[in-house]
């Protein structure tokens, strides 16, 4: 557990000297349930290739982003008022800059604390102390995601929230970058979310979750069957509130022995810049030569480039 | 302050498992930080304690790499365990420099408390004299520093002293370096250090000189000769204060050899021999040593009441007595013999017995063998003549350096030398009389001079007294040796200032070093010629230090340079020893004056010349001779056989 947390709870118990508080509460990105979006597959127009088929990377792989950039988050419930948990969300995102094969911190990264709560449902005193208390509070009940009262559904609402600030904070960074930054950007995810960021030849987003597939029927089968080296035709994802974006999947680790999705990531880019095949290829040459160093210990090191890890590493660091 | 001084190099962390304590802590850097081990560092806090900001020293005595790595595995997967793929990695692992130091000083000293967190910067000029507790000694109206090296970090330089009064007493005293042979550290550290005394020992500490005894071929010979140095030597000389000059007063003893031409030294070039003297003693200065030369199982309870009753009554004295054919004034081993031969033969003539007062003819016959050893095994040394040629004891001359030539002696030799000059020191700086109110005395080897074990020797209690007592005297012992572990303990433990060249590791495992990092054990395996580890009474850890080569020649230079003179015949040895005297000497009449005379007779008028040094020479040499008389020529008896044999009969009857 970490100072602030305690210090945040000894801030308010001097203000609700009679409410009980959490000792060690685990992170909820650990336990709660239903946040993860279920399994799906999905249809995606072709920008390159009549149906979906894999494509050899040629040429040397060739390290080319000047900086990464990922968010981390933290959250605990703190406190119960009543049967509602008042959770303790933690944010952070920083931007890493290669100099000379060294990571360094490319200007302030962001760190960001706050009580996520859904007020409406906390009585007067809860409500009173909270507005009383020197950090930021979060209403959960703003996004208006659902109106159960489950305890569960409530720390997941607040679980979204945390992810709103922690995306937030990502897309404020990256879009400094693209606006200031000097050279190619790999974002951890997707880049979409900032219409800056996904129009901009500078980022790169390197999605290395697969909930969703952007691949259906034979389209899919040659997706989980791309060797090393190997990436799709290149696709577009559409989102009604996100940027149209030019996509692809890549195979970054030879997967024998492992699952289809092992060493799978979807790469993201900006669909508007130059010749969409050559700057797949340049793209995924830049992806590849990210494999080394691994990023173990790290579990998800098959598809997680050292860089990300690195950024990881650094925000625990700091929070 | 230099602005690489000021700049912050690292932070102090802890951790549950690796706590700072009052004693040691521990930073980090980036990893192309000037730090390494030996580094001397400055920590300043950032909360005050009790209204002071807390600064503290520290010494850096280990350091730690890691990366993020969890274990080696994931480096060898992620190269397909080829070594060569690492440098194809886009981006270098993140790489933590940690360092562990031990803390020389924490200001204010009171309360001492664990190092706290703070920035760490490269300690300065003045840090490092706070930092080694040299500001007390260094102030200008108490000024007792003597230069020992500079202290070297990233761009800085800081010079590092010893206090006078910790090192030449009386507050403690004695140095003892150790390190491997063959880099001649050793030797040049001393040498160094001895230019260093003799330039900024202080005024009112009275005069220092030194003896050093050469132990090894031709280690201390040329003393005073230029030796080789480069630029960043001149430059550290000039920056220590001492001048980048071979020792301008330097006077060299040696015995002679055995056969008694030329003096035993590698330093018997010719054009050396201006500051070149014999060292020879009589009788009467070997007789107060005997103990030094007697074996114990040899000389036992009787032999030992013998040889008191000759110092007391028969050596230097007139002496008479009914078994003796003549009165006996015993002042050399000639003197000795002739008396024991007339006792020997008065006590068999008379009849008398197996005693002659109270002493058995057995110890007699013992004592006398014994002692006529004496002149032979430490030929060279000492003369049967008695002829003495000594150190100046009571003139010996402020910052004047005295080399006594023992490499090529015979051990006991060497043993009878190192007891005799260290004994005559103690007695003259006893009674104040010396002439100067200081002497360091070098002695190198000293793992074969005062071992560890072994049996208890003269030399090695002579050791132990200078090593506990001489700090009151002003006779300071510079040792010297290889294996510090195998020195007696009370020797070393005794010196109050240590140096250390490149060490043996094996030497490192032993319980003496187990205060020492492996780090440091590390550096000092691994120490290049030029540095050492100094341990000083101030210093509250080990610091190393860099110190110039010395300004005087080192002795395998000297012994191309000035080619010992080799064997030479007896008239050019004496016409070398007396143009000493007198440069209008020729070999002609050297050859002119010794025709007709056998070797020891012209060898004893050498010696009696060059003991004497005359206003004239050539006529005091050729009067020795006209002292000589010639031998008669004895009548051969002519032997009759008591009868003829017969020569058929084999068997003589």
């Amino acid at each position: 557990m970490d100072a602030g947390f305690h210090n945040l709870q000894r801030q308010l118990a001097a203000l609700l000297p009679g409410e009980t508080w959490l000792e060690s509460s685990p992170p909820l990105e650990l336990t709660s349930m239903g946040v993860d979006e279920a399994p799906r597959l999905i249809s995606a127009t072709l920008l390159e290739d009549r149906t979906l088929r894999a494509h050899t990377i040629a040429g040397d792989v060739e390290p080319h982003f000047a900086a990464f950039l990922d968010g981390t988050q933290r959250s605990r419930v703190i406190a119960h008022a009543g049967e509602v948990p008042i959770v303790h969300g933690v944010i952070a995102a920083v931007v890493r800059q290669r100099v000379e094969r060294r990571l360094g911190t490319w200007r302030a990264p962001i760190v960001r604390g706050a009580l996520y709560a859904p007020l409406g449902l906390l009585g007067d005193v809860w409500r009173d102390a909270l507005r009383r208390s020197r950090i930021d509070v979060v209403d959960t009940l703003d996004a208006k995601q659902g109106d159960s009262q489950h305890p569960f559904a409530l720390q997941d609402a607040a679980i979204h929230a945390i992810q709103r600030a922690r995306e937030a904070a990502e897309r404020e960074l990256a879009e400094a970058w693209c606006a200031a930054g000097d050279g190619d950007l790999f974002l951890d995810g997707s880049v979409t979310g900032s219409d800056a960021v996904a129009t901009s030849s500078r980022a790169v987003g390197v999605v290395k979750t697969h909930r969703t597939l952007y691949a259906e029927g034979d389209a899919l089968r040659t997706v989980l069957r791309l060797h090393r080296a190997e990436r799709s035709s290149i696709f577009r994802i559409t989102s009604p509130r996100r940027t149209p974006v030019a996509s692809w999947y890549l195979r970054v680790r030879d997967p024998r022995g492992h699952d289809p999705l092992w060493g799978l990531v979807r790469v993201e880019v900006a669909e508007a810049h130059g010749n969409l095949p050559q700057r797949a290829d340049d793209v995924s040459r830049w992806v590849l030569a990210e494999a080394l160093p691994l990023a173990v210990p790290d579990g998800r090191w098959d598809k997680m480039m050292y860089g990300i890890r690195d950024c990881e590493e650094f925000l625990r660091a700091i929070q | 302050m230099s602005p690489a001084a000021e700049r912050v190099l690292g932070r102090v962390v802890a951790t549950e498992k690796r706590p700072n304590t009052p004693h040691e802590f521990h930073f980090w850097t980036a990893i192309d930080s000037p730090i390494g081990i030996g580094t001397i560092v400055r920590v300043d806090a950032e909360i005050p304690v009790a209204g002071q900001m807390v600064r503290v020293y520290g010494v850096v005595v280990e350091g730690f790499s890691y990366t993020d790595l969890q274990s080696p595995i994931h480096d060898v997967l992620g190269h397909d365990g080829s070594p060569a793929g690492a440098s194809l990695a886009a981006t270098q692992r993140a790489e933590i420099r940690l360092y562990t130091a031990h803390v020389l000083r924490q200001l204010p000293e009171e309360p001492l408390q664990p190092v706290p967190m703070g920035k760490v910067a490269l300690a300065s000029d003045e840090d490092v004299a706070v930092a080694l507790r040299m500001d007390t000694y260094l102030a200008a109206e108490a000024r007792t520093a003597i230069p020992v090296g500079i202290y070297r970090a990233g761009a800085m330089e800081a010079p590092i002293y010893l206090d006078a009064d910790f090192l030449l007493g009386p507050e403690a005293a004695h140095l003892n370096i150790t390190g491997v042979s063959g880099l001649a550290t050793k030797t040049s550290a001393v040498e160094w250090l001895l230019a260093s005394i003799f330039a900024h020992f202080p005024e009112q500490k009275g005069s220092v000189a030194a003896i050093c005894f050469n132990v090894k071929g031709p280690d201390l010979l040329f003393l005073d000769q230029p030796g080789k140095l480069d630029e960043s030597d001149r430059e550290m000389y000039e920056k220590l204060g001492v001048r980048s000059e071979p020792f301008d007063k330097v006077e060299y003893f040696a015995p002679y050899t055995p056969k008694g031409f030329t003096l035993n030294t590698l330093r018997s070039n010719e054009a050396l021999a201006g500051n070149m003297r014999p060292l020879t003693w009589g009788l009467n200065e070997v007789m107060q040593f005997a103990e030094v030369l007697l074996n114990k199982d040899d000389v036992d309870a009787k032999a030992d009441a013998f040889i008191d009753f000759l110092q007391e009554r028969v050596i230097n004295r007139e002496f008479t007595d009914p078994v003796l054919s003549t009165t006996h004034r015993v002042r050399s081993f000639g003197d000795l013999e002739a008396f024991f031969r007339d006792l020997l033969r008065g006590v068999e003539d008379r009849g008398s017995g197996e005693y002659w007062r109270t002493h058995h003819v057995a110890t007699i016959r013992k004592v006398r063998n014994r002692l006529s050893n004496i002149s032979t095994r430490c030929a060279g040394l000492v003369t049967d003549e008695g002829v003495v040629s000594d150190l100046p004891f009571g003139s010996f001359a402020d910052r004047t350096v005295y080399v006594v030539d023992v490499a090529s002696l015979e051990e006991d030799t060497q043993d009878l030398i190192f007891a005799r000059v260290v004994s005559k020191l103690r007695e003259h700086l006893e009674r104040r009389d010396l002439g100067v109110s200081h002497v360091v005395v070098f002695v190198d080897e000293l793992n074969k001079y005062a071992p560890g074990d072994g049996p208890e020797t003269y030399v090695r209690k002579m050791l132990l007294d200078i090593a506990e007592r001489g700090r009151y005297l002003g006779l300071v012992l510079f040792s010297a040796q290889q294996f510090r572990s195998q020195v007696h303990r009370r020797v070393v433990g005794n010196s109050g200032t240590s140096l250390y060249g490149r060490m043996d590791m094996d030497e490192l495992a032993t319980p003496g070093y187990a205060v020492l990092s492996a780090a440091t054990k590390t550096k000092l395996a691994t120490l290049e010629k030029g540095h050492l580890m100094v341990r000083h009474p101030h210093f509250a850890q080990p610091i190393f230090v860099r110190f110039p080569r010395p300004a005087a020649m080192r002795g395998r230079d000297g012994a191309e340079r000035f080619p010992p003179a080799g064997d030479i015949a007896l008239d050019v040895a004496v016409l070398r020893s007396l143009r000493q005297l007198d440069g209008s000497v020729s070999l002609d009449w050297v050859k002119r004056t010794i025709t007709g005379h056998d070797e020891g007779q012209v060898i004893r008028a050498r010696n009696a010349t060059l003991q004497a040094r005359p206003e004239r020479v050539q006529p005091f040499f050729e009067a020795q001779f006209r002292r000589i008389v010639p031998p008669e020529a004895t009548p051969r008896a002519t032997t009759v056989p008591i009868r003829s044999l017969p020569g058929d009969d084999p068997y003589g009857f």
